[in-house]
């Protein structure tokens, strides 16, 4: 039986592609040559790609917390790749990768340090394919995207915000879009992401009851940290349709849901059983 | 080489100076036509705002053109006394001449350093005086040359980086805040010169609408038919303020023509939070109170803001000029390198040919004298001989006269074998 060489693909392999890709980019910003440019995108291609051949090698489990970070990475790595070609002259990378190597990081030491589940008891009725279990991650895992994307938008939006009121000159610094352009970019994908993330709850809401623990279930982290994170959501929107709150502030809660969004994603599954790896 | 340029700029002459000596496109047909029936020389005449100059190059056997010769000659085309004009013309020779086009190309001698539109005014100038066959081989070399050399000065270095006008800088600051422009609208409130320039740069943009604000109604109605604005009376500013997304301001008021409490009572709450508003406050004393500024949704720049990203700008293409200058020394000493080569190649041609004339002659005689007493083999023999010393005879002056090329001074050299060996020009 011969093995494939990709299966020797680890965490390390895209991790620290991503990380070239970045230091690269930080370099264009210093030493401004389209060699960097170049040299940064051949990393993020490499990365992207080991990733890609780690997630259909592994096939980790979306419910696992290592690995929903680790698709969260990968889809926002296709992104920062989108972004770096589609806006070459924005210093688009340098606020993308981060949060990949971040999430690729964190589902590292997720995936060596905490109890692995064995499997997932999933309820009799949607056994047969798992269908709702599978339909119930994909709709958080978009929503996710919609958030971190929210995220990289907002941190964006506040730099660019606070270089205008310090009123520093148009091309000094890390060259970013437009103000108009970031509010636009958050305002959509927290849009796109709210009824994702509300039927990816109400769907996991059907699903609870048949869990192993019901009662437990609806007070584990998971389930609390993503209704805060919804709640949240809600809040934004309110906030941003309902009262016409500037978009600076928006911005400040848009990164603390990112963070809730975190602590959702790394906490265990209710429906998680089985031993410690 | 045998090449002027003999002019006057913003530095060595004034402007009502520079404006007589203009040359518009008939003085320009004239001055190249003269300057080739009346001087053999091939020319370029290169007239902007900011300075004039006439490019000469001749034949090397006869003498240069020198400033107090252009001075009477530009008296002739302009009718303003060569008196007037001799003292601020200035006179580059040979390779300095060629240093300092390229340096013009380069926009290094140019009032805003770097500036590109000078490039252009050089490519227009040659191909007015190419169109008018009033240049010739020198001059078709030198000009393209100045201009690839322009390119590689820009390319390599940052000198021409940034825009370094005050308007441009409120230009770069808009897209700092806006991406798209065909629906926004533009308040120009008063007259003043700097609003009137960046509203020439924001009309690039295309916006939605132009409102146009005037103390005096007639002012206004004049600022809105130059720009195709709609003009809305002085009071009903406030209302023109909630709409506008960017507001020019540049009245002559002597106090705030918007206060901070007027702002914040009838355009503030009366705007959408999500749509910023940025406004470039361009007069002195400023129109607009500076506490309106929160750098959220109100966003304002005023003239010393513009003006010192113009001056960070202006400082760090001076940063350039190092790099700048020393592409333009490495292509000149190529240049004239070039240049006395080619000169050579005539010379060394000529030369040649004489000598081999010569010894053709001298050994054909020696061949016939010993007709019958040689073998073939003999005779090759003493050819080769006769060529071999040929050789080592020319060797010595044509290596020098290289030599001399490459450190751009063959000139004397070039004329001195030419009389040695009775060489034509």
């Amino acid at each position: 039986m011969t093995v494939s060489p990709l299966q020797g693909v680890t965490h390390a392999c895209f991790g620290l592609s991503y990380l070239c890709a970045f230091l690269l980019e930080l370099a264009r910003l210093v030493w401004p040559a389209r060699g960097w440019r170049i040299a940064g995108l051949v990393f993020g291609v490499a990365g992207v790609f080991a990733q890609t051949a780690y997630l259909l090698i592994n096939q980790p489990p979306l419910a696992a917390p290592y690995g929903s970070l680790l698709l969260l990475a990968w889809v926002l790595a296709l992104f920062y790749l989108y972004g770096t070609v589609h806006y070459a002259k924005q210093a688009w990378a340098v606020f993308v990768l981060p949060v990949v190597i971040g999430l690729v990081g964190l589902s590292f030491v997720l995936a060596t340090t905490s109890p692995e589940s064995t499997g997932f008891s999933v309820p009799e009725w949607a056994a047969g394919e798992r269908f709702w279990g599978a339909i119930h991650g994909v709709l958080i895992l978009l929503a996710s995207v919609g958030v971190s994307v929210s995220f990289v938008a907002s941190l964006m939006y506040l730099l660019q915000a606070r270089r205008l009121r310090r009123k520093f000159a148009p091309d000094r610094g890390v060259p970013m879009l437009s103000l108009e352009r970031l509010e636009i970019m958050n305002r959509r994908a927290l849009n796109i992401a709210f009824p994702l993330l509300t039927a990816g709850l109400l769907v996991g809401t059907l699903l609870l009851p048949h869990g192993p623990s019901f009662g437990d279930n609806w007070l584990s982290l998971k389930i609390l940290s993503t209704a805060g994170l919804w709640l949240v959501f809600l809040v934004l929107l309110y906030l941003r349709y309902g009262v016409h709150v500037p978009p600076r502030r928006l911005a400040i809660l848009s990164i603390a849901s990112f963070a809730l969004l975190l602590l959702a994603l790394g906490a265990s599954h209710p429906f998680a059983v089985g031993g410690v790896k | 080489m045998n090449l002027r340029a003999i002019g006057c700029n913003v530095e060595s002459a004034t402007v009502e100076l520079r404006e007589k000596l203009a040359f518009d496109a008939i003085k320009t047909q004239k001055a190249l036509a003269e300057l080739n029936a009346r001087f053999d020389a091939e020319a370029v005449v290169l007239g902007t705002c900011n300075r004039v100059e006439i490019y000469v190059a001749r034949q090397e056997t006869v003498a240069a053109l020198h400033a107090p010769l252009m001075a009477e000659f530009l008296s002739e085309i302009h009718g303003v006394p060569a008196d007037v004009i001799a003292p601020h013309l200035y006179e580059h020779a040979d390779a300095e001449a060629v240093r300092h086009l390229f340096r013009v190309a380069s926009g290094l001698d140019s009032v805003v350093l770097g500036e590109t539109q000078i490039a252009g005014q050089v490519k227009d100038a040659y191909e007015a005086a190419h169109e008018a066959t009033a240049t010739g081989s020198r001059l078709n070399i030198l000009f393209p040359t100045a201009l690839k050399v322009s390119r590689r000065v820009r390319t390599e270095t940052g000198i021409s980086q940034g825009r370094v006008s005050v308007s441009s800088a409120a230009v770069d600051y808009v897209h700092q805040v806006f991406s798209t422009f065909t629906d926004k609208t533009v308040l120009v409130i008063g007259a003043g010169k700097m609003g009137r320039l960046t509203l020439n740069h924001l009309m690039e943009l295309k916006p939605a609408r132009i409102l146009v604000t005037n103390r005096s109604p007639e002012k206004a109605i004049a600022s809105a038919q130059t720009c195709g604005g709609q003009v809305v009376p002085w009071d009903n500013l406030d209302d023109a303020l909630v709409q506008a997304d960017i507001v020019l301001s540049s009245t002559g008021a002597p106090d705030h023509v918007v206060k901070r409490r007027q702002f914040d009572e009838k355009v503030r709450g009366r705007r959408a939070t999500d749509r910023p508003l940025l406004i470039f406050d361009m007069a002195v004393p400023r129109d607009f109170d500076p506490r309106i500024h929160d750098g959220d949704t109100v966003t304002i720049f005023n003239i010393d803001d513009l003006s010192r990203v113009a001056d960070e700008r202006m400082a760090e293409r001076r940063r350039h000029i190092p790099a700048a200058e020393a592409i333009i020394e490495a292509e000149v000493k190529k240049f004239v390198s070039d240049w006395n080569r080619r000169a050579n190649g005539p010379v060394i041609g000529q030369l040649t040919a004489e000598v081999d004339k010569l010894r053709d002659a001298t050994c054909g005689r020696l061949l016939t004298k010993l007709n019958g007493k040689l073998t073939d083999a003999d005779k090759a023999e003493i050819e080769q001989a006769f060529r071999l010393f040929q050789s080592r005879l020319l060797h010595g002056p044509i290596a020098a006269l290289q030599e001399a090329s490459q450190e751009g001074h063959s000139g004397g050299l070039r004329e001195a074998l030419m009389k040695l060996f009775g060489l034509k020009g």
